[in-house]
């Protein structure tokens, strides 16, 4: 979805641009703060909890501090989706996160190379499958928690426009999805930004902006082979 | 237990309470005990006009109400008046019969010290302190002579308040609890099972308001009890499982200028007032909810109640949307970890073997 250009003496790739290594490190803050301030409020009887709400001045003052969160989290998910909207109405970009059939093909053939059945992995375009996924995933996860927050913060003009069994429900649904949320980010994300073999300790692309060329040899031949206008590499060519 | 082994002393106390009392030792029940009418003229203090109204206190005994008292068996009469050991006596110079009451509070200590300590964390004795002299005293509420044991009977209690708190106690005995209380019920709160009887708290501060889990859920959470009556116990968990219970809990009390503290149990039920939500006059029933609402959500509308869900726990029945809601999630959320959780350890094993 960025504009990208090919350093080649430096044998680097410009693979995210200043919008969306600022959305990251936003996005990275904020969601410490919620979870800081909401998983407390879920588990509110557990020790720890109490002592961290205590630690941050106390519940009236964590659920502000909360609600901040997610303002800046509905800010900046609006900002997101207008510009990601307006660059494919302008036919700028393509639509790079665009779910299609191949992804499908890719999870199949990926649980395959992991089980032996294959020799090598998929070739992945600009985005691999898992990052398609947890791209939608925190997209839909984040349109429930601000819809569920917004009616648990203002709970007597949800129910004037549905019946009020929707501020309960909001409840469950705001708190279960926080808690997905934060499970997912730490065993998935940190996983593949981390713990990855191929990037371990620290993948710090989505902050420089920049990849290396032997990486994207490995994780994303198809867009190297694009960009550099040759055809797609033969199988093998992967890990 | 206690009451019985009580009961047992009292059946061995009483020929020997008859026969004599160690008040009798003394020689004070010759004076003080035989004239009924007997009485000590106080000044009294000058009113707004200068004028004093005087004041008749009365110095009679009667014996027998004291020998039947809790202290018949044990007390002397200079126990107490330490001073009257020698006859004649002279009197301290007291204006009303409130300055001899208020020369007393500090007698019972002596033996009664918990209790006595208990009631300087009171309401009553801060009242005092400021200079209220109406504020409760022991001999108010326990009485000086005739004194008996404490809730016996338990709608005692209730009056001994009535006799300051009038309002208060009209509204209770209106009440579901103070109804069942007049009919002879035991189970239901008195005054003191609430407010505690020595250290009873100031409700206006809040303090109160959020230990009513505890206190409502004394009874509310006691199975055998409620089933007596076909009530929940499930009412405290649901509560505290929610939105305003969490809240509650958390501020334990505290609040920061200009916030509101979570609500408790009277803050929908009501405090004196509490009644059966199926009672029209009920603040909890079904067409006085919103009104109970607003009191914290001011534009709550009609269809706000339903929002709280009547302390019942989510179910396909009562409450279709959050039942599915959450069964979605109890679904989802091991689904994915779960599928997330063996694609990675799939990913590291391949690593391995590629080595």
């Amino acid at each position: 979805m960025s504009d990208r250009s090919v350093a080649a003496e430096t044998q680097f790739f410009v693979r995210f641009g200043a919008k969306q290594r600022i959305e990251h490190f936003i996005t990275m803050i904020d969601f410490v703060g919620l979870v800081a301030t909401g998983l407390p409020q879920k588990f509110y009887t557990a020790h720890w909890a109490q002592s961290l709400i205590a630690t941050l001045g106390g519940i009236d003052q964590v659920r502000w501090l909360h609600r901040f969160f997610g303002i800046v989290l509905l800010v900046s998910v609006l900002v997101h989706g207008a510009g990601a909207v307006s660059a494919i109405l302008s036919r700028r970009v393509g639509f790079s996160m665009a779910v299609n059939k191949r992804d499908f093909f890719d999870v199949v053939k990926t649980i395959r190379y992991y089980l032996g059945l294959e020799d090598h992995p998929a070739p992945f375009d600009r985005y691999d499958y898992k990052q398609k996924w947890e791209y939608w995933s925190l997209m839909i996860g984040n349109v429930i928690m601000i819809l569920s927050g917004l009616t648990l913060m203002y709970p007597a003009v949800a129910a004037r426009f549905a019946p009020g069994e929707v501020i309960p429900a909001a409840k469950v649904a705001h708190s279960n999805e926080g808690l997905m949320a934060f499970l997912v980010i730490t065993i998935w994300h940190i996983f593949n930004a981390h713990l990855h073999p191929d990037v371990f300790p620290f993948d710090a692309c989505i902050f420089t902006g920049k990849i290396s060329r032997e990486r994207m040899e490995h994780e994303h031949p198809l867009e190297l082979a694009r960009v550099e206008g040759r055809p797609p590499p033969a199988p093998g060519h992967g890990h | 237990m206690r009451r019985s082994y009580l009961l047992f002393l009292a059946v061995l106390a009483a020929p020997a309470a008859r026969a004599a009392i160690p008040a009798q030792d003394e020689s004070c029940l010759g004076c003080h005990g035989s004239d009924p009418t007997m009485t000590m003229d106080l000044p009294g203090v000058p009113a707004a006009d200068g004028k004093a109204q005087p004041e008749k206190l009365s110095i009679y005994v009667e014996e027998q109400s004291f020998a039947k008292s809790v202290h018949g068996d044990i007390l002397k009469c200079t126990d107490c008046h330490e001073d009257k050991k020698d006859y004649p006596h002279e009197s301290k110079p007291f204006k009303t019969k409130r300055d001899v009451t208020v020369a007393f509070y500090e007698q019972c200590k002596k033996c009664h010290f918990s209790n006595y300590t208990k009631t300087l964390d009171g309401v009553h004795y801060q009242l005092a302190q400021k200079g209220n002299r109406q504020a409760a005293l022991c001999v108010d509420c326990h009485g000086s002579h005739a004194i008996g044991h404490p809730g016996e009977p338990r709608t005692r209690v209730s009056s001994t308040c009535a006799g300051c708190h009038t309002k208060v106690a009209e509204t209770y005995a209106k009440s579901v609890h103070g109804k069942a209380l007049t009919e002879g019920n035991n189970d239901v709160p008195v005054c003191t099972d609430c407010h505690r009887a020595h250290d009873v708290s100031d409700p206006r501060a809040g303090a109160l308001s959020l230990r009513t889990v505890d206190i409502c859920g004394r009874c509310h959470t006691d199975e055998r009890l409620m089933k007596r009556y076909g009530l929940s116990t499930k009412v405290v968990g649901t509560y505290l499982s929610d939105f305003h219970g969490m809240e509650a809990s958390l501020q334990k009390g505290k609040r920061n200028k200009g916030e509101r503290l979570a609500p408790g149990c009277t803050d929908c039920h009501g405090v004196h007032n509490i009644l059966p939500p199926n009672d029209p006059a009920s603040t909890v029933m079904q067409a006085n909810l919103v009104q109970t609402c607003q009191k914290c959500h001011p534009t709550a509308t009609a269809s706000f109640p339903k929002a709280w869900m009547s302390h019942y726990e989510p179910s396909l029945k009562k409450s279709p949307l959050v039942w599915s809601v959450q069964l979605f999630y109890y679904m989802l959320i091991p689904f994915i970890l779960l599928s997330l959780v063996i694609q990675i350890a799939l990913h590291l094993w391949r690593v391995v073997v590629n080595r």
